[in-house]
């Protein structure tokens, strides 16, 4: 049982924006619900809650739709499952957008849970903001005063969060096509396969004759917001995509981290797994090896 | 709690037409229990379990995690529509040969998350089985034998189907 006074369901943005922006009203959104419900600290002074899932943006679509530019359009209201069985997001960059999605939670949660949300929440150690990261999604912000863009790596300011503005909805995360020799890898490292991340990190590598042209490395878990690992990134650029080299990087990323302590693992173990994750998932992008596949049974 | 309103809503839950007056903030499980649909457990309550899944529109999701104004106009089904008057779903028949339930709380959640398996791929492998209830925990078990009713469970249906 929330504690709530009311339950709001509109038909259009405008009039959703209009309610959450009134002043003092104590409106929050309300989308697949498996944080709100669940977590009281989105609860801090809410009295109202706004469903946003009537408001259409549930949908996927790829980069040659009419006015898109090369650009992939993920709905904030699209869900987990949806993100991880849609084609297009399987194709792109190895799938990492796909895998990080269908490694996250539970089947049922993952037929609630939005990807808006898994970012609008800004939990350290969501999923799926890493993989939009290495691949410099921006993210679409819906206010009263219309619409804004922004980089998502400037989304987030620490746990829970974010340059939202109460008045704002997440609308859509927007990629851009990556170029055809671009690489992904993901690597979740859980106690169980349904508990949060203990550390994620998720790469991306432009691989153009033999030489790694543009890197990005993202480790989730291990620092207050979704960490870029921008020395590890410096390491790898301009260099071949071998071992040796990933092992480099990842002792980098490692040094990066600003891991904390809590039930799920010491901060010590989380820093020397950044290190663990970063190189494995390095290795699946160069297809040193392979992607897991138990996440396709999403 | 704060002064509200009750929200009128309409679903239909295992094909009855319901008309429930709610609170806000009641949760689809709350409102299920409160209309006597009771074979739903609550577990977790915070969504890690699964004891209290269900079909909404034909998707499983956890009744204990949205609330219950968010299923308005939807179709739910819950364990207690699976089977035909005195006649057990297979699946429920399944889980009962195989011995899968043991205390039964999480029963429900495995069996409805199992039909929801069933209905996506009806010959699953045992991987497909094990992804499938991945997030059903069960303390009694040990998981063998809800695994190994699933499996069964396909059988049956596709031997009825034939």
């Amino acid at each position: 049982m929330l504690k709530i006074r009311a339950y709001h369901r509109p038909k259009r943005i405008e009039e959703a924006v209009k309610l959450l922006a009134e002043p003092g009203a104590g409106r929050t959104v309300i989308a697949g619900g498996t944080d709100l419900l669940v977590n009281p600290r989105y609860m801090m002074g809410v009295q109202e809650a706004v469903d946003i899932r009537d408001l259409g943006l549930a949908g996927i679509s790829g980069p040659d739709e009419p006015g898109h530019r090369g650009i992939i359009v993920i709905g904030a209201g699209a869900t987990m499952y949806q993100a991880a069985t849609v084609p297009l997001l399987q194709r792109v960059a190895d799938g990492i957008i796909a895998e990080s999605a269908g490694l996250c939670a539970s089947p049922n949660i993952r037929r609630m849970a939005t990807m808006g949300g898994n970012a609008a929440s800004a939990l350290p150690s969501a999923d799926t903001p890493p993989t939009l990261l290495v691949l410099d999604a921006q993210v679409v912000l819906h206010g009263p005063a219309g619409r804004r863009s922004i980089p998502l790596g400037d989304f987030f300011t620490g746990p829970a969060k974010s340059v939202r503005e109460p008045g704002e909805i997440l609308v859509e995360f927007h990629i851009p096509l990556p170029e055809a020799e671009t690489r992904g890898g993901f690597y979740k490292l859980v106690r169980t396969a349904e508990d949060i991340s203990m550390v994620n990190a998720a790469v991306a590598l432009t691989i153009q004759k033999g030489t790694i042209s543009r890197a990005r490395v993202v480790l989730g878990a291990v620092a207050p917001i979704p960490l870029r690992a921008r020395a590890a990134e410096a390491l790898l650029e301009g260099r071949p995509p071998t071992e040796a080299v990933f092992r480099e990087a990842a002792a980098q990323a490692a040094e990066e981290a600003r891991p904390i302590t809590d039930q799920r693992a010491s901060a010590e173990y989380r820093r020397r797994m950044s290190g663990v994750c970063t190189l494995r998932a390095l290795r699946q992008a160069a297809g040193l090896a392979p992607h897991p596949e138990d996440w396709r049974h999403a | 709690m704060p002064e509200h309103t009750d929200i009128e809503m309409r679903l239909t839950v295992n094909g009855r037409a319901q008309h429930w007056r709610v609170q806000p903030g009641e949760t689809l499980l709350e409102a299920l229990h409160h209309h006597n649909f009771k074979g739903t457990k609550l577990v977790c309550g915070t969504g890690d379990c699964c004891a209290c899944g269900v079909m909404l529109n034909g998707e499983s999701v956890n009744a204990c995690c949205m609330l219950a104004a968010q299923a308005e106009g939807a179709e739910v089904l819950t364990v207690e529509g699976l089977a035909r008057g005195a006649k057990l779903h297979p699946i429920q028949e399944a889980f009962a040969q195989a011995g899968a339930a043991q205390c039964g709380f999480c029963t429900p959640g495995l069996i409805m998350r199992t039909y929801a398996l069933l209905q996506e791929q009806p010959d699953p492998t045992e991987a497909e089985v094990r992804a499938a209830l991945g997030g059903n925990i069960c303390r009694c078990t040990g998981y063998v034998k809800p695994v190994e009713a699933a499996l069964r469970a396909a059988k049956m249906m596709q031997q009825a189907s034939e």
